[in-house]
C-alpha cells in the first residue's frame, strides 16, 4: 500500500477562461517508509497538492489516498495518522512552548512527554516556558516540527521545513528526518532549495507550473539532466596535476581552466575531496575553493526545455537573475552547501 | 471529542488578551458613572432602574459589541495565519474547529457578562440596599443569551470569511445592520404594504419584525422584567415612525402600550429569549455549512 497515491488530482481556482490551474492531473505515488523530496519553485502546486492531500481544498478533479485512506470521505483517519509541519503559520502567541506540546499531544491523544519532543527539536526547558510570542521564526519552526512529531505519524508532511532555520537549525531538521526514516515514517519533504531535498531525499519528484515534470533519483536526475555540481578551485600556479588527471577521478565529469581558478564538475559530491586531496598533493598553491551546487533551475531547465541554452548555469549566476526567493531571507538555494564540505 | 481541547486552548489565550480586560474595565467605569448620574437625576430610582441604565449602555453596546470583538476573529484568524493546518494536523476536522472555537469564545464572553451583571448587582445594593433576586436572574439569562447569540453571529461570520478583514467586515455591518438599518427596514416595509407610517398603535406583526433583530428583542423584554420604556440606542421611532410628539419623553413607547388588547405570545418575555436562541442557532449552522464546504487556503 502506498503511502501516498493520487490519480489525475488537479485543482482549479475559478472557472470558464477565467481558471487558475494550480494543480494539473498529478499522478504521484510515494512508497511506504521512502523520503520523497518534492521539489518545485514557489508557486508550482507544491501546497496546493499537500493542502488536498490534509481535505483543506477539495479536488477539481481526480483523487487522493494516504495511506490507504482517501482523503475526501476518510479524512478523519487521514489527519489521525499524518504529521503536518506546514509553511507560513502563526502559532498562538500568548501560550508557551510547553503548552503547544501539550495540546498537541492531548489532541491526539498520544503519551509522549513535551520535554522529550523539546529536546528531540532542539529547545530546552527554558525557551519551553516562554510564550512563543518571544520565539524566533526559527524557534517557532522547531516547535511546529515537535508539534508534528507529537503523534508519533506515520506520514510526516513537512511543507518548506527550513524556512527561518539557521545552518545549524537545518541540521537538526534533516537528522529526525533520517531518525523518522529509520523508524519506518513516510516522509513527503516539500522544498524549492534542491541542496536541502539532496540532502535526505530517497526520490525527488520535480513539479513546475502545477505539473509533474519527472519522478527519480537525485542521482538519476542529475545524470539525466547532465546537470553536475562544481568546485571551483583558487590556485597561485599551474596546478602540478594534470587536467586529464583529474578527470578520470571517479565522479568527475568534467575539468575546465577559468579565469577565477579551476572548474571541477562532478556529480558524485564524494569526488570533491579526492579533487583537493590530489592538487595539495601535487603542490599546487590551493589559495581557496568553492562549491556551487547545480540549482533547481538547471535542473528546470534541464527538464521542461525552457532555457536550454543556459542549461549549466550555476547558482552565483542564477542568483543574480533576482530569484523569487529574495524576500526569504536565510533561506539560500543552496542551503546544503557550506554543510557539504563539512561531512 | 477533540473539540474539548480545542476550546481549553483557546480560552486560554483569549483571556490573556488584554483587550478583552481593557474594554471590560472601560465599560465598568461607563456603567458605574451612567448608574450614579442617571439615579440623582430621575425621581424615586428604584433597584431594577440600575438594570434599565446597563440594557441601554452594557445590552445594546457593551454586550453585542466586545461579544463581536472576541468572536470575529475566531476561525478567520487561524485560516489566515496558517494555524488552521497545524490544527488540521493535529487530528482535528472542521467541526472540532467550529465547535471548540464557538464554546471557547462563548465562555469568555459569558464571563465578560457575568462580571457585569455582578458588577450591576454591586451597584444595586450599594445604592438601594435591596437586590430584587428573581428580576436579577432574568436579567441575567436574558444577558447571557444576548451575549451568546452575539458570539454566535460572530463565529459564524468568521467561518464563513476567507480572510481578517471580511471577518471584520461582516461583525461590524453586523451591528450596523441591528442598531441603524433594521428598524428603517421594517418602516419602509410597512409604508410599502400600509402607505404610511406607523403610529402609536401598531400592527402586531410590524412589533414582531422588528423583535427579529437580538438587540430589539433583548431591549423588549428588558422593558417587560423592569415594567418601563428602555429607549433604543437610536431613537428611529421618532423618525420613521408616526407617534405623536412627546411620547418618546413620556416613556408610552413600551410594547405593551402599542398593542390593542392582550399581549400576543409572540411579543412576551420568553419568546425574546426564543429569538436570541435562533440567533445562537441559525449564525453557526450557515457558518458550518459554508465553513465544511470551503476551500481554506
Amino acid at each position: 500500500m502506498p503511502a501516498i497515491r493520487t490519480r489525475g488530482l488537479t485543482k482549479r481556482y475559478g472557472a470558464g477562461d477565467e481558471a487558475v490551474v494550480a494543480l494539473e492531473d498529478l499522478d504521484l505515488e510515494v512508497a511506504e517508509g521512502e523520503v520523497f523530496g518534492f521539489l518545485g519553485p514557489n508557486g508550482a502546486g507544491k501546497t496546493t497538492t499537500i493542502d488536498l492531500l490534509l481535505d483543506f481544498v477539495r479536488p477539481t478533479e481526480g483523487d487522493a489516498t494516504v495511506l490507504g485512506y482517501d482523503t475526501q470521505p476518510e479524512t478523519d483517519a487521514v489527519r489521525d495518522r499524518v504529521g503536518v509541519l506546514p509553511e507560513g503559520f502563526d502559532l498562538w502567541n500568548r501560550s508557551s512552548g510547553r503548552r503547544h506540546l501539550e495540546f498537541a499531544i492531548e489532541s491526539q491523544d498520544g503519551d509522549t512527554e513535551p520535554e522529550t519532543l523539546l529536546e528531540r527539536v532542539g529547545l530546552d526547558r527554558d525557551a519551553g516556558r516562554r510564550p512563543v510570542g518571544d520565539y524566533s521564526k526559527g524557534m517557532s519552526q522547531r516547535l511546529a516540527m515537535a508539534m508534528a512529531l507529537s503523534g508519533d505519524p506515520d506520514l510526516l508532511i513537512l511543507d518548506e521545513p527550513s524556512g527561518g532555520l539557521d545552518p545549524h537549525g537545518i541540521r537538526t531538521m534533516q537528522e529526525i528526518v533520517r531518525g523518522e526514516a529509520r523508524r519506518g515514517t513516510t516522509v513527503f519533504f516539500s522544498s524549492h532549495i534542491l541542496g536541502q531535498v539532496a540532502a535526505v531525499c530517497d526520490r525527488v519528484g520535480i513539479l513546475d507550473d502545477g505539473e509533474l515534470v519527472t519522478v527519480d533519483s537525485i542521482e538519476g536526475l542529475r545524470e539525466t539532466a547532465g546537470v553536475g555540481s562544481r568546485l571551483v578551485v583558487e590556485i597561485a600556479s599551474e596546478p602540478g596535476a594534470s587536467v586529464d588527471e583529474l578527470t578520470a577521478i571517479d565522479g568527475v565529469t568534467d575539468v575546465t581552466r577559468a579565469e577565477d581558478g579551476l572548474h571541477v564538475t562532478y556529480t558524485d559530491p564524494r569526488a570533491k575531496a579526492t579533487v583537493v586531496h590530489r592538487l595539495v598533493e601535487s603542490d599546487a598553491a590551493v589559495l581557496d575553493f568553492d562549491i556551487e551546487e547545480a540549482t533547481l533551475e538547471d535542473l528546470f531547465a534541464a527538464f521542461t526545455g525552457s532555457n536550454a541554452d543556459a542549461g549549466l548555469e550555476y547558482e552565483t549566476d542564477a542568483r543574480l537573475e533576482g530569484e523569487e526567493d529574495s524576500g526569504r531571507s536565510g533561506d539560500r538555494p543552496f542551503g546544503a552547501g557550506p554543510e557539504e564540505v563539512d561531512r | 471529542m477533540t473539540w474539548v481541547a480545542i476550546a481549553r486552548k483557546d480560552f486560554e489565550d483569549v483571556v490573556r488578551s488584554r483587550m478583552v480586560w481593557g474594554i471590560i474595565g472601560v465599560f465598568l467605569v461607563l456603567m458605574g458613572i451612567v448608574t450614579l448620574g442617571a439615579s440623582s437625576q430621575i425621581e424615586d430610582p428604584a433597584a431594577t432602574d440600575v438594570i434599565s441604565f446597563f440594557t441601554n449602555v452594557g445590552g445594546q453596546l457593551f454586550v453585542p459589541i466586545i461579544a463581536l470583538v472576541v468572536g470575529y476573529m475566531a476561525i478567520a484568524g487561524e485560516r489566515q495565519s496558517g494555524s488552521l493546518r497545524i490544527l488540521f494536523g493535529l487530528s482535528h476536522n472542521r467541526r472540532d474547529v467550529l465547535l471548540g472555537k464557538l464554546a471557547s469564545r462563548t465562555g469568555v464572553i459569558a464571563a465578560a457578562t457575568l462580571v457585569a451583571c455582578a458588577f450591576t448587582a454591586v451597584l444595586m445594593l450599594a445604592l438601594f440596599g435591596s437586590l430584587p433576586v428573581g428580576t436579577v436572574l432574568a436579567f441575567v439569562a436574558l444577558t447571557l443569551l444576548l451575549g451568546a447569540a452575539f458570539t454566535a453571529i460572530a463565529v459564524g461570520v468568521s467561518a464563513t470569511a476567507a480572510t481578517r478583514a471580511r471577518a471584520m467586515g461582516g461583525a461590524i455591518g453586523s451591528y450596523i445592520l441591528f442598531t441603524l438599518l433594521w428598524h428603517p427596514l421594517v418602516a419602509g416595509l410597512h409604508y410599502l404594504l400600509e402607505g404610511d407610517l406607523v403610529g402609536l398603535e401598531a400592527p402586531g406583526w410590524y412589533l414582531f419584525a422588528l423583535r427579529l433583530n437580538p438587540l430589539e428583542a433583548y431591549r423588549q423584554a428588558m422593558s417587560l422584567l423592569v415594567d418601563g420604556y428602555v429607549p433604543a440606542l437610536v431613537g428611529w421611532e421618532t423618525i420613521v415612525e408616526d407617534v405623536p410628539q412627546g411620547a418618546f419623553q413620556q416613556g408610552a413607547l413600551a410594547v405593551s402600550d402599542r398593542v390593542a388588547g392582550d399581549l400576543p405570545f409572540y411579543l412576551s418575555e420568553w419568546f425574546a429569549a426564543v429569538v436570541l436562541a435562533v440567533w445562537i442557532v441559525v449564525p453557526v449552522a450557515i457558518g458550518y455549512r459554508r465553513f465544511q464546504r470551503a476551500d481554506l487556503n
